[in-house]
């Protein structure tokens, strides 16, 4: 290893320059429009040869920031190729009439305009904002009820907890044609027409397959913050006389203040996103009769579900990306808000 | 006064075992019909009638045997793209945390730190569109296809999953006390060595509740695999394979469940045997 | 160190050696998931006469095979072959199709798919049927005469009659209709649709397909009656079918007897005789029929057309691909596609006689010019999942009545149009 480090001058030139001339040829190559099958091995061995070439460099002054900049490099160039380089082309193509594979003039704000013009779309958002409150709701208020359960002094607490939380190890895909199964072959026989059927039941149904996949997760942490409220202070409410619920209002829920902003958040941005159960369980289906003058076909159909089938179903690239950089705004103002209300609380605190 | 507490113990615990009946209930119609002929499971989905081992045997032949689900494929490449993200993902993630904060007085290291934590906030759709025709167009230009391969959709996942593991390895890192570096570096250690014998090997819990959390969403993410790979590509991960499968018109529930049971048993298996590691896991990632 | 250097090799390694995938072989994309099985034995005889290797890859109709194939487009993995529908689907594809106009099987059909420049650009491999049928025995026991369901008032005549001696003939319901949205809505939204755009007309009549073409209109009138027959469809439906049911149960019933009527076109012969073989042959192998959807007076065609065609993706297989589909126009490829996959042949020269349920009743309306094509595939993309669907789902559960729902229907295709 040390001899490695101090370096080996001819090895590292010949890896080094080896590598640029590789990139280089292949690059070349590419512009050259060339499809010579092995420019893309080429490619990689450069990349290769030149880190390499770069390691061994004999200096010994230098050598701690080679080594730094080649330890950062391998995570931050693909951060950097699917996330942020994507984020900003994204930004920009929802201004322009991009077909997913080329744009021939910017359109500015129409493709955001539409959009608001278009009752389906104001439905799949108000439908969403229903959606994410009734879950943030229902979620929290029953994970926390389990939590106290699993907190409390009843027997087999450990089986209660692995059960309420296995759902969440199943992805949504699956989970949605299981639940499929549930509504439409079992639950049947006393619903007569199975629930996805029928708009509002589907919603509703997409909210109990909600919570009974996220509940035991958002449970987890509910206990994790009940358990570390200090003994002494329970024990000290228990000798002044707080009976149970005196006991929850008044120094429970107020000790874990900080793991219920957590939670709300978890459940807000999780249930925002949806998009594998709302697709496998109905699709999207729906009818509605009259919403701002108009008839809804996509009844069930929630932002995310939207944004994908605006863009891959209708081939409406260029809409579907303004969609989703709408999105990606009201996310980050959830997320501001966030940050806000979390430092307020420890502050208080 | 114990009485009363008994009672209550044994009410609760009623309680208890009737919600956990619900939820296990899906899981239970999951299994026990995996066990059923197509006929038996439409007429009587909740009931054992016409339940057997050799009906289980058929089933799962019939799965292995589906050339347009393909399931042992799917199954493998999923594994395959899960086990290479998540030691790419640790490694690299590892590297890249402890440069930073081995650096945090620094500006650039600040700066690409609060970028990775902004980045958390980035919901996959507003990239996606761009992902796929950036990822086509690089791989026609350079020659590696991108999209369709298992190396493409690797490195989507690094690029993805490297935030989140990047923000909590390196809070983790930063309370390892530097005197530890300093001491081996003094013993003539190179700091790429100093790395990898010293620190590495004290991450080992920090990377285990990393691995789970990138884990779960690896093995089970439905859209970036059905985008980058097509919804019936050739290669499939097993959510695309089942997506693709059940979403034909042909609705054989004794394929699709036996199918569900085998694509969620690796996860329970693991989660037997790591229930703890992966429960606390799951909490830390949340409450970080 | 030695970690790294590890890694960093395999990832190039395995960067390299996805570069370079062999392509000789040739890739299809079939449309229809249940002739899959036939399909490659169709693939094995040829690879064992020629050496190509076929590959055949067949997607359900739950899946959107365009948006499939626009991925694979953007992800460069193209078939060399694949199902266009249409229009709709063709213009998808414009300049990257071969033109066939020189291949000797375009000479033996009229149902080959050109283009508005004459370029031969679809292979046709089947003709399919729409219309409403029936199970032959049972009308007949119940002493109904299918060549007299020509109208509105027969119809309701017929379904009364079954209705009453339900029991008698083993009947669930006289009518196997669903209108299930999340997984159907093709069969509704777009065949049973399709019946009001072209039953009754000439073949190259598109009178209410260019209506609805021009902002999404109907003629009120005739879909007044159109609707009216779909109510009856609602009445006389099986229930536990009707809302929330699903394809498979829907013709497992027909072929099991409980139902004399289906709405599904000739296509569930094949799963008749395949998939659902013994509740076919428990119900008597009965023949089946196909009667006009008689909404008005005087309609006396069912649909007929090639419900969708192969097309030669431009690449460096493309002559292989040719070649392999003048095979398939051949004695030895027809034999496959006739007698395995149970295709009704559109090519003159072709010898064998399916052994489709539906052949017979196909030919019959043929041979007596009494047909009509259809013209739903020009409808707008998306019409059938995002809007139609719905709403005869909504129609069904009884959320409006015929006149509500001609309106509802007048409104969104109208709204949808627009867009």
């Amino acid at each position: 290893m040390k001899s490695v480090a101090q370096g080996n001058k001819p090895l590292s030139i010949i890896l080094f320059l080896g590598g640029i001339a590789l990139i280089v040829a292949a690059l070349v190559l590419d512009c050259m429009g060339s499809s010579y099958e092995y420019r893309g091995a080429m490619l990689v061995c450069g990349i290769i040869g030149f880190f390499l070439g770069l390691y061994l460099i004999p200096t010994k002054k230098h050598h701690r920031k080679i080594v730094y900049f080649i330890f950062l490099f391998p995570l931050l160039f693909t951060f950097l190729v699917t996330v942020i380089f994507p984020l900003v082309l994204g930004i920009g193509y929802s201004f322009t009439d991009w077909t997913g594979i080329k744009f021939s003039k910017f359109v500015g704000f129409e493709n955001y305009i539409s959009m608001f013009k278009d009752p389906a779309f104001i439905w799949s958002v108000l439908l969403t904002f229903i959606f994410v409150v009734l879950n943030m709701i229902l979620v929290n208020l029953i994970a926390f009820l389990l939590a106290l359960l699993c907190t409390s002094t009843v027997r087999g607490i450990g089986f209660f907890r692995t059960a309420y939380f296995l759902p969440n190890l199943i992805g949504g895909i699956v989970l949605g044609y299981i639940w499929q199964f549930v509504f439409s072959n079992v639950l049947i026989s006393i619903t007569k027409t199975s629930w996805l059927s029928q708009t509002n039941m589907a919603l509703f149904a997409i909210v109990i397959v909600y919570i009974w996949q996220y509940a035991g997760y958002i449970m987890l942490i509910y206990i994790t913050g009940l358990t570390q409220i200090p003994g002494d202070v329970l024990e000290a409410s228990s000798i002044d006389g707080a009976n149970a619920i005196q006991t929850l209002f008044r120094i429970k829920l107020p000790m874990i203040a900080s793991t219920i902003t957590i939670c709300t958040f978890l459940t807000l941005t999780s249930a925002f996103k949806q998009f594998d159960v709302n697709m496998a369980l109905t699709g999207g289906t729906g009818f509605v009769q009259n919403f701002m003058g108009s008839i809804v076909t996509t009844g069930t159909q929630m932002l995310a579900l939207n944004i994908y089938n605006t863009a891959i179903r209708q081939n409406n690239y260029a809409l579907g990306q303004a969609k989703a950089v709408l999105f990606f705004i009201i996310l980050a103002c959830v997320s501001l808000i966030q940050v806000r209300v979390s430092n307020k609380k420890e502050v208080e605190m | 006064m114990k009485g009363a507490r008994r009672t209550k113990n044994i009410i609760l615990g009623i309680i208890g075992i009737l919600i956990a009946a619900y939820v296990l209930f899906p899981f239970y119609l999951v299994v026990m019909n995996s066990f059923k002929a197509q006929t038996s499971i439409v007429e009587s989905p909740v009931s054992l009638a016409g339940a057997s081992v050799a009906q289980l045997w058929e089933n799962l032949t019939k799965v292995a045997s589906n050339s347009n689900f393909n399931f042992w494929y799917a199954f493998g490449t999923s594994a395959l793209i899960t086990v290479i993200s998540l030691v790419l993902l640790a490694v690299f993630g590892g590297m890249a945390a402890w440069v930073i904060s081995r650096n945090n007085k620094k500006k650039w290291a600040t700066a690409i730190y609060m970028v990775f934590i902004a980045s958390m906030i980035i919901p996959f759709q507003v990239v996606m569109l761009p992902l796929i025709s950036t990822f086509r167009d690089v791989g026609k230009f350079v020659g590696i296809s991108m999209l369709q391969s298992i190396p493409g959709i690797v490195f989507a996942y690094c690029g993805f999953g490297g935030a989140m593991t990047v923000f909590i390895l390196t809070g983790f890192i930063k309370g390892i006390p530097y005197e530890l570096e300093e001491a081996a570096s003094i013993d003539g250690c190179s700091p790429e060595g100093t790395f990898f014998r010293i620190i590495f090997p004290l991450l080992k819990p920090v990377i285990t509740t990393v691995t789970i959390l990138n884990g779960m969403w690896i093995w089970n993410d439905y859209l970036l695999p059905s985008l980058m790979l097509g919804q019936n590509g050739k290669v499939k991960t097993l959510p695309v394979a089942v997506q693709a499968f059940v979403g034909s018109y042909v609705k054989q529930w004794d394929l699709i469940l036996t199918a569900a049971l085998l694509a969620i048993l690796p996860m329970i298996i693991i989660f037997m045997f790591a229930q703890k590691q992966i429960m606390s896991g799951m909490v830390e990632g949340a409450v970080k | 160190m030695n970690k790294k250097v590890i890694t960093l090799v395999l990832a190039g390694a395995m960067a390299a050696g996805l570069s370079t995938t062999a392509m000789a072989d040739l890739r299809l994309v079939n449309g229809k998931i249940e002739v899959d099985a036939a399909l490659k034995s169709l693939a094995a005889a040829y690879e064992e006469e020629t050496g190509v290797h076929v590959e055949i890859e067949s997607m359900g109709g739950g899946i959107n095979i365009q948006d499939t194939l626009k991925g694979y487009y953007q992800a460069d993995n193209m078939p060399d072959i694949f199902v266009n529908g249409g229009d709709a689907d063709f213009a998808n594809w414009e300049g990257l199709l071969a033109d066939m106009s020189g291949e000797a099987w375009v000479q033996d059909t009229a149902a080959a798919y050109v283009d508005a420049n004459g370029a031969v650009i679809g292979f046709p491999y089947t003709t399919e049927a729409i219309g409403l049928a029936y199970n032959a025995d049972i009308l007949e026991k119940a002493g109904i005469d299918p060549a007299e369901l020509t109208g509105p008032e027969a119809l309701k005549a017929a379904f009364e009659t079954l209705d009453a001696q339900k029991e008698e003939l083993g009947l669930t319901a006289v009518i196997g209709y669903c209108a299930e949205a999340t997984n159907l809505y093709w069969s509704t939204g777009a065949h049973l649709f399709g019946a009001y755009l072209d039953s009754g007309l000439d073949r190259d009549d598109t009178t209410y397909s260019d209506l609805l073409a021009d902002g999404g209109q109907i003629d009120v009138d005739r879909f007044t009656h159109y609707a009216e027959m779909v109510d009856l469809f609602n009445q006389y439906s099986d229930p536990a079918l009707l809302v929330s049911g699903t394809y498979d149960q829907q013709v497992l019933g027909f072929a099991g007897g409980k139902y004399a009527f289906v709405t599904q076109g000739s296509w569930i012969g094949a799963t008749m005789t395949s998939d659902d073989a013994d509740a076919y042959a428990e119900a008597g192998n009965f023949t089946v029929g196909m009667a006009p959807y008689a909404f008005e007076d005087g309609i006396d065609t069912i649909l007929t057309n090639s419900p969708s065609w192969w097309s030669v993706f431009q690449n460096d297989n493309t002559e292989e691909a040719l070649a392999f589909l003048q095979w398939c126009a051949e004695d030895g490829g027809q034999k496959f596609l006739v007698e395995d996959a149970g295709f009704i042949s559109p090519f003159a020269s072709c010898a064998y006689v399916a052994n489709d349920p539906f052949a017979q009743t196909i030919s019959d309306y043929t041979a007596a010019g009494k047909t009509s094509s259809w013209h739903w595939l020009l409808n707008k993309s998306g019409l059938d999942q995002n809007v139609l669907g719905s709403i005869y789902n909504a129609f069904a559960q009884g959320a409006m009545d015929v006149q509500g729902f001609v309106d509802t229907v007048q409104q969104s295709l109208a709204q949808y149009y627009a867009e």
